[in-house]
């Protein structure tokens, strides 16, 4: 089945750069990754041509867990390898993988402006959605954030 | 000679007279301008398709254009989002006098499943008033003629009113 | 995050709002006499933050909800969103009911191409073929409508299922929309590689070769246009493309012409595709019970919408509301594209390069050029349009002189 190779493949490429894997479907696998490793780790994957970034996800854990989760889904055919990086939610701070694949900048974009979290080194950080008169500090995305029902810019 | 006269003799004739050509003119060839302020395109499809040979808006003598200093017939569809509001605004302040408005499907009425959303600050008739409802999600194209042709009549009507009343 | 300081080139210029396109954006572009040196892209007035209203809803709602993002493929957001969520319940859905999805999505993606060669050709100020191919696409709508009862968001999708079943009537009402959908289609294909006037505006312009597609992640037909060989209804079948696998269209070419004969022929594979599915729609119920509560877990659906490839992730933490839900919409892929691959191309070829890649019905109503000297000129899309009209105009008049 190459959708087990494709994954196994990956799993054999990234090795020590993961801290660990966890498989949530047959055609998922999920890599987790240190921040300081990401870099390495989607220069890895580009090298290999192993398959392409569908796209990032930013989830909020909440402020009770204090976290930020950044999944970096890669789609190669069927299999579906997801990079959980997950950074404090008080300092968020991502290293920028624009150095690598530039399309990603659109979803750096998307993902800093809705989450707040800051893609050190994205070549162009302006907001793509959200209103120019929006507050800068209100990410709509955060679980607390606070939107007032309509809007919240001028909360 | 006498022609020459005329307006001295009855000054608000010819303005009675330039009134309904205006008006006449009006009724046959009103302009339309188009302003998404935040739809789903569905409802732009729509209008798109109600220009189209099928169904055909222009035998109203109704036309598409693309500047709104031009334009009769200001067109929303959509909620109002945040960005969009201003833009909405000053589309509408550039229309030259009488202008009207049509608000196309749920989203533009009330907000429709937006409502809420964080971006959205509103329907249309918050930020300009509007003339014209046309409910549904979108609206067919029938239901957009039938606003047409009801504005039309607005416009047929709209100054003589103002002739009554002088 | 910081404001950036280059923020105020967004400003919006007032200006004609353009018929032919929908949904609002905003580019700007640096040039050099007539070439393009950089371009940027602002998304977000039609934002309205759905990703966070999607958690204030129940699942069914946002059903509702999804299948709003887009009216031109609302099918297929529903169907992504749908099948995710399916997944997360464990619920298996009928056969029939994964055939019936894999037929409004083909029957969308038909009259999404078409949409978009009417906009595609009235953008090169060929609007005799915009008004010919918005015709035909009624033929669509009515066969839509004869199965949904719907012109545009047709909701052929439940949790668990579809609403609507396909009878004999039915059947035979589609097969005769798509026999003449079928002729015209070919007849567009001719008129799009033969015509001299047309293809001066499409052969060799916009040229993206597979490495530089690949590289800049572009997806679905425009990706396909320059043989990037990927289409999730083959990569990772889903609904009935498992049972039954659809034919992929690929070109070499890699310009705007590849660009618009891999359309048309795309819809030439749907509608055998439309015709096989109907001869053999399985025999099931349409829809299988769905519970209101759905299992904690996240899943990741991918579909091939009209434009590429849709993608979404849901995750569940077990309540009746999803606890967050990512749509990635195939435009956001493309859009990054148009920036490189405009860059050394003509002014005037702006336009249709931009339509060429079937931005959500045309992300670009607002488009800024900035002078060599750092002079700013706003240009609405109305201008530049007819810039590229013109400039076209005058130059094949010179030719023929
Ligand atoms: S009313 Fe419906 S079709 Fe129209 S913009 Fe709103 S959601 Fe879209």
């Amino acid at each position: 089945m190459t959708t087990e190779r494709n994954l196994l493949h990956a799993q054999s490429i990234l090795g020590d750069l993961t801290t660990d894997w966890s498989q949530p479907a047959p055609d998922r696998y999920d890599a987790f990754v240190q921040p300081d490793n990401l870099v390495a780790v989607v220069t890895t994957l580009h090298q290999d041509r192993w398959g392409y970034l569908a796209a990032i996800t930013g989830l909020d854990k909440g402020p009770e867990v204090g976290e930020f989760e950044v999944l970096y889904h890669f789609c190669a055919d069927a299999a579906v390898l997801t990079l959980r990086v997950i950074i404090d939610r008080a300092d968020p701070v991502m290293p920028s993988i624009c150095g690598v694949m530039l399309y990603a900048s659109p979803y750096e974009r998307e993902t800093g402006e809705m989450l707040g979290i800051t893609f050190a080194g994205t070549p162009d950080d302006a907001w793509l959605f959200l209103p120019d008169d929006w507050q800068s500090e209100v990410f709509p995305l955060r679980k607390d954030a606070v939107l007032n029902g309509n809007g919240g810019g001028d909360a | 000679m006498t022609n020459g006269n005329v307006p001295q003799k009855a000054p608000g004739l010819w303005q009675k007279v330039l009134d309904r050509v205006k008006t006449w003119s009006r009724t046959q060839s009103p302009w339309l301008i188009h302003f998404n302020s935040g739809s789903c395109n569905g409802c732009d499809i729509e209008i798109l398709a109600t220009l189209t040979p099928r169904y055909d808006a222009e035998r109203f003598g109704v036309q598409l254009h693309g500047s709104p200093r031009h334009a009769d017939i200001l067109i929303c569809t959509g909620p109002v989002t945040r960005q969009a509001r201003e833009r909405l605004l000053r589309t509408y302040e550039q229309m030259p006098n009488p202008k009207f408005v049509v608000a196309v499907g749920a989203c533009a009425i009330t907000g429709g499943v937006f409502a809420g959303c964080y971006n959205v600050i509103g329907h249309i008739d918050e930020v300009i008033p509007v003339d014209v409802y046309v409910p549904g999600c979108p609206p067919r194209p029938e239901a957009i003629i039938d606003a047409l042709v009801i504005l039309l009549q607005k416009l047929a009507a709209g100054p003589k009113i103002e002739e009554a009343a002088s | 995050m910081t404001q950036p300081a280059n923020r105020k080139r967004f400003t919006v210029p007032i200006g004609p709002q353009h018929p032919a396109l929908k949904e609002p954006g905003h580019f700007a572009f640096d040039v050099d006499g007539e070439i393009v040196q950089s371009a940027s892209v602002r998304l977000g007035y039609a934002h309205r933050g759905i990703e966070k209203a999607t958690e204030s809803r129940t699942w069914v709602q946002n059903l509702y909800l999804l299948e709003r993002i887009c009216g031109i493929c609302s099918h297929i957001h529903a169907t992504a969103y749908c099948l995710g969520v399916e997944k997360l319940a464990q619920v298996e859905v009928p056969p029939r009911a994964q055939a019936i999805r894999s037929l409004v999505a083909e029957l969308e993606r038909i009259h999404s191409h078409l949409l978009w060669l009417g906009v595609a050709a009235h953008e090169s100020g060929f609007d005799t073929l915009f008004m010919y191919s918005w015709r035909d696409r009624e033929t669509v709508m009515n066969i839509l409508e004869v199965m949904t009862g719907n012109r545009v968001h047709y909701s052929a999708n439940v949790l668990g299922g579809v609403k609507y079943d396909v009878d004999d009537q039915q059947a035979a009402t589609i097969r005769e929309g798509l026999d003449f959908l079928e002729e015209r289609t070919l007849h567009y294909l001719e008129v799009v590689s033969t015509d001299s006037l047309f293809l001066q505006r499409t052969r060799n312009i916009g040229v993206m070769d597979r490495e530089a597609a690949q590289l800049s992640g572009v997806i679905g037909p425009t990706g396909r246009a320059s043989n990037v060989q990927r289409d999730v209804r083959l990569d990772s079948p889903y609904a009935a493309y498992a049972d039954h696998p659809i034919t992929p269209v690929y070109e070499t070419t890699g310009d705007l012409l590849a660009r618009f004969v891999v359309r048309l022929r795309e819809q030439l594979t749907s509608i055998d595709y439309i015709r096989m599915l109907l001869d053999h729609l399985p025999n099931s119920p349409l829809t299988t019970r769905m519970p209101r509560r759905v299992k904690a877990g996240e899943a990741i659906s991918r579909v091939e919408a009209p434009r590429g490839e849709l993608f979404y992730y849901i995750k569940s933490n077990g309540g009746d509301m999803p606890d967050r839900i990512h749509v990635r919409t195939p435009t956001l892929c493309n859009i990054a594209s148009v920036a490189q691959l405009v860059i050394g191309q003509h002014l005037a070829d702006v336009p249709m390069i931009l339509v060429g890649i079937d931005p959500c019905f045309s992300c670009n109503d607002r488009t800024s050029v900035i002078c060599q000297d750092g002079q700013r000129d706003m240009w609405d899309w109305a201008r530049l349009r007819q810039y590229g009209i013109d400039h076209y105009g005058t130059h094949y008049t010179k030719d023929l002189g």
